[in-house]
């Protein structure tokens, strides 16, 4: 062709080595069938993705001749829950999984979870006394346990130390100040706006972002989100909510956050160097981690807990789990179970790996280790662990779930200012109220 | 079919003087008409070669802000990256698989059909022509609850057999082949029958040779057809090893930073056989589709 | 006389009875079950307790429901009649080619109905992409702003319809393409030698011949854009669902995400209804403007 393709040779020799190890697997399936294969699904995807891919391959590498995960990455959020519950249905699901423990009542609900007894788990070592009891009962319904914690997973404020800086927004320790109230929050925002044009990136469309950071600014000032009652939004609580939501959408309103913007696009606002500040999960830490490793970034990063805004700190948070699903007219062999078990296990004690990814380890010797304890930069925000907020436990809510669903059609919009944030918070305790009956 | 080609009535009509003046201004109006067609075409083929384009750069020169109509560098990257970190190879045969095996069934089935109605005097022929014309109007996308119970129930989720089957109502094709074979003169069954030849014989030595080109056509539209599908292979497959390539792509995220050209790269892959296809036999693919439409020209 | 026609009888059977297995086993039977389904409370898989017409209470009041209804009628007006215009514009372009210039202008015209949508979908959310997609040029030139097309909730419906006259035109060039070239010549040469303009001989000529075509487009276009999911479904992740929610989509939703399976029978049954209806109006108002 006269185009002058040139393919790299790397890439060549690359797809012929994938050439020569696939034969080789479908040659070595005729031979002796000692090693177990448990299949894994999850939704990690971007930075602690490439964490999770590692610590698989260290583990199959560990386990050579008896067990090997073969791991699949599907969409995250409802894609993913909808595959796990219809293939549980129809007993096509993967030997693992991993799941959201804010989705175990809603999962235990629909019936695709299944049961892992405390002997098993008490073989491999995982119990209540390995784990934070709160973070343990979460994988609880109704005194079953049906996940295993394997992470507390949180929102943090990214900041672009050169930016701040300039507008004078960081502290003789070098850390950001003056972002705690509303009010100061704004003004700050206004003196970044000289240095860029978005000054704060954060996801403003769909259910993820916006209900993790609606969830914190509400629990800062003790907004109830489901009373005992069963009731969303109890009485005295709408006018927090409205409160805490007309303080989100005035970030877009003024100009300093984008609107409608998808969680990709507001993470590259950040790495690009475009915004100052950046609300979003833990789990971007390793992104930023690779990029300044790999000098892209371009300038220094850091992140700290999310600020006060209201009266006292409260940050949403959610644990990532492993789950096993209820495969229906598949039976589990003695083996496979062992495996599984094993996996789980395994994975909890190397989760020290898993704490790079920016997540606080479950699994409480680890948590307790001192390697933990001084690993950067999640020193800098582990006061998270005090002051964390999960969750209502419903069959409402969780990754997936009404809750979210409701996020992306209410929350979301009046972000952007498509609705007023009382009627957004008036149409969202109607909907879901309507759903609960 | 009269494929007559089309022709410029002006050009006929030059036999007078009157209508010889008319050509030369005819021809400057059809001037400017060809090229709005030209400029239009362009328009509508544009996000196509701008898709192929564009996954044909570094990742580096995708995000660029300015419009770069031809990548600087020229690149497969995002190729090769989509066949190192995706199942593309195994999605390509299970679309492979499921396409052929939806054409075969539903041609091999439906000729059977449209030659005993065409054909032969049997009780209940006129139900079954009424229910097979009632079932075009029919929304088989209303089934998919029904249809995945079903295929759950026959153990056939996850499999190739599950993504073909609830794909094989397709009264279009019966239609077609009816009115084909309608119109295949008398005497050659009636000749035919005086050897004492059987029906399958006279259907498989007369009938079906006699249009071939029917079954192309049907074969050509009910393969892309079932390559495109995403609804039913969306619902049937929860295994991404056992996803088409047009589900999988959607479904299976393994994306780390920018991946805007690897994705379309991806999604250029996926159309790739089909488009080769059409460009190769245009003409036959273009007759299939009217065929296939009932539209007899 | 008698054996010929019972072997006639055998031998038709024999051959209908393949089509006629799956007929019923993957269409009569699945059609019955949806009936019985939607009067139970079942989940996806699995057995529920009858319940008589309570879905269908819940159905007809159900703001979800109705939104779908009405979001499906919003796309199907920005859909086929558009579509079907068009593409006849565009066949009478094409038709004045000939040769090979028709050829790659047809292909130009027709390449994109044979690509899966899930295709058609990342090409053209690349083409919109908020920050680097060469729509925002014009864009930005219209609304002053770079903009968010498939999140804009007023713009939502009309992009997707844009896309899928883009997607499935070819398909209705070719048909009126072909009813194009079956137009005898003669007609338009009478034309031409009675001075009539370009547009009396369209209006006097070509579209009353064209009508049956029209009316087969159109009959096809509205079945096929009733059923509209894929591009619904793939466009609004990382939207908002419930506002631009269709029919399809919300059967899926129902079943699949809620784990609802007697509702989701239940407004399928009223999507097959719809449907039969629709398609039985149409006919009759096609027959009587070609009976005119």
């Amino acid at each position: 062709m006269a185009l002058g393709f040139t393919p790299r040779e790397d890439n060549v020799k690359n797809l012929f080595k994938i050439a020569m190890l696939s034969t080789v697997a479908l040659l070595s399936v005729g031979g002796v069938q000692a090693k177990e294969d448990v299949v894994w699904w999850d939704f990690l995807s971007g930075g602690d993705g490439v964490r999770m891919k590692a610590l698989i391959e260290q583990f199959n590498t560990e386990h050579a001749d008896t067990i090997t995960i073969q791991p699949t990455t599907l969409e995250w959020g409802t894609p993913f829950y909808t595959k796990v519950q219809t293939s549980a249905a129809v007993g096509e699901g993967p030997d693992v999984m991993t799941y959201h423990l804010s989705r175990v009542p809603l999962g235990v609900q629909s019936g695709a979870l299944a049961e892992i007894s405390a002997t098993d788990l008490a073989g491999v070592g995982l119990g209540p006394d390995t784990f934070a009891p709160a973070n343990w009962e979460a994988g609880q319904s109704d005194g079953k346990q049906y996940a295993v914690p394997f992470d507390i997973h949180s929102i943090v404020l990214y900041y672009n130390k050169d930016k701040l800086a300039e507008a004078g927004l960081l502290g003789a320790d070098g850390l950001p100040t003056g972002l705690d109230g509303a009010d100061n929050f704004m003004a700050a925002l206004e003196k970044l706006k000289a240095g860029s044009d978005i000054p704060l990136s954060v996801q403003t469309s769909g259910d993820g972002t916006p209900w993790r950071v609606f969830y914190s600014l509400f629990n800062q000032e003790d907004g109830v989100f489901l009373g005992e009652d069963g009731t969303f939004f109890p009485e005295e609580s709408i006018p927090k909510a409205v409160k805490a939501l007309e303080t989100m959408a005035s970030w877009v309103e003024g100009g300093f956050a984008p609107a409608l913007t998808e969680y990709e696009g507001s993470v590259a606002l950040f790495t690009s160097g475009e915004s100052a500040l950046h609300l979003n999960g833990v789990w971007e830490v390793p992104t930023m981690t690779d990029l300044a490793a790999k000098g892209e970034l371009g300038f220094e990063w850091g992140a700290i807990a999310i600020p006060t805004f209201f009266d006292h700190p409260a940050t949403w948070a959610d644990s990532h789990g492993f789950a096993i699903p209820n495969n229906v007219g598949k039976e589990v062999t003695p083996e496979k179970k062992a495996a599984v078990l094993e996996v789980i296990s395994w994975m909890n004690k190397n989760s020290l790996a898993w704490a790079n990814a920016g997540h606080i380890p479950a699994y409480s010797p680890v948590r307790d280790s001192e390697e933990f304890k001084t690993m950067q930069p999640n020193a800098t925000y582990s006061i998270l662990a005090d002051t964390a907020v999960f969750d209502p436990k419903s069959v409402l809510a969780g990754v997936a779930s009404p809750v979210y669903d409701a996020v992306a059609n209410y929350i979301a919009p009046a972000m952007n200012g498509e609705m007023s944030a009382q009627e957004a918070i008036d149409e969202m305790k109607a909907d879901l109220q309507d759903q609960a009956e | 079919m009269s494929v007559a080609d089309s022709r410029n009535p002006a050009v006929d009509a030059s036999g007078t003087a009157t209508a010889q003046r008319k050509l030369r201004a005819f021809d400057i109006g059809g001037l400017i008409l060809t090229l709005i067609t030209l400029v239009f075409a362009i328009i509508w083929a544009f996000p196509i070669y701008w898709g192929v384009i564009t996954s044909l750069k570094p990742e580096s020169q995708v995000i660029s802000k300015t419009v770069e109509l031809l990548p600087r560098t020229w690149t497969f990257d995002a190729y090769w990256e989509v066949f190192a970190n995706t199942m593309i190879g195994r999605w390509y045969v299970n679309s492979l698989v499921t396409s052929l095996g939806v054409t075969a069934i539903t041609l091999v089935t439906s000729a059977l059909t449209a030659y005993a109605l065409s054909q032969l005097r049997f009780p209940g022929r006129t139900v079954l022509w009424y229910l097979i014309l009632a079932s075009f109007m029919v929304p088989l996308t209303a089934l998919i609850v029904n249809h995945f119970i079903l295929m759950a129930q026959l153990s056939l989720i996850n499999t190739w057999m599950g993504v073909i089957l609830p794909q094989l109502i397709h009264p279009v094709v019966i239609i077609v082949y009816k009115n084909f074979f309608d119109s295949v003169p008398k005497e050659y069954r009636e000749a035919a029958k005086m050897d004492s030849a059987s029906e399958w014989r006279i259907f498989s030595r007369i009938y079906l040779p006699m249009n071939w080109g029917v079954t192309t056509a049907l074969a050509i539209v009910t393969f892309i057809g079932a390559w495109n599908a995403f609804l039913w292979p969306f619902l049937a497959v929860s295994k991404p090893d056992m996803m088409n390539v047009a589900v999988g792509i959607t479904q299976v995220n393994d994306a780390f930073g920018v991946h805007y050209a690897r994705d379309l790269a991806a999604a250029i892959l996926a159309a790739l056989l089909v488009a080769l296809l059409y460009l190769v036999f245009q003409r036959r693919v273009t007759q299939a589709i009217m065929l296939s439409a009932g539209v007899k020209g | 006389m008698i054996r010929d026609q019972r072997r006639e009888w055998v031998a038709a059977y024999l051959l209908i009875l393949p089509f006629v297995l799956i007929y019923g086993v993957l269409f009569l039977w699945p059609t019955v079950q949806m009936v019985y389904l939607s009067f139970t409370d079942a989940p996806l898989i699995g057995p529920g307790k009858w319940i008589g017409i309570e879905n269908y209470v819940e159905m007809f009041d159900d703001r979800r429901f109705w939104t779908s209804v009405r979001n499906t009628s919003y796309f199907v007006a920005l859909t086929v009649i558009p579509n079907t215009l068009i593409g006849l514009a565009i066949a009478m372009m094409v038709s004045r080619l000939k040769g090979w210039q028709q050829s790659v202008i047809l292909a130009m015209f027709f390449l994109p109905y044979i690509l899966p949508v899930s295709v058609v979908y990342r090409i053209w959310n690349w083409m919109f992409d908020l920050q680097f997609g060469i729509m925002q040029y014009p864009l930005t030139w219209i609304f002053g702003k770079a903009t968010p097309v498939f999140r804009t909730q007023w713009m939502f419906m009309p992009a997707v319809a844009l896309v899928t006259i883009w997607w499935t035109c070819g398909f209705n060039i070719l048909l009126f393409l072909s009813g194009l070239r079956s137009i005898s010549t003669d007609i338009y040469e009478a034309a031409a030698l009675d001075n009539a303009s370009r547009w009396t001989i369209f209006r006097r000529i070509t579209w009353p011949l064209i009508w049956p075509v029209t009316a087969l487009v159109l009959t096809i276009q509205l079945i096929l854009q009733l059923k509209i999911f894929d591009q619904v479904y793939l466009f609004v992740q990382g939207g908002r669902p419930d506002p631009s929610m269709v029919l399809v989509q919300y059967i899926y939703n129902s079943a699949f995400q809620k784990n609802e399976g007697g509702y989701a029978a239940t407004i399928s049954v009223a999507l097959f209804v719809i449907v039969i209806v629709v398609s039985v109006l149409q006919f009759q108002f096609l027959r009587a403007r070609g009976e005119k």
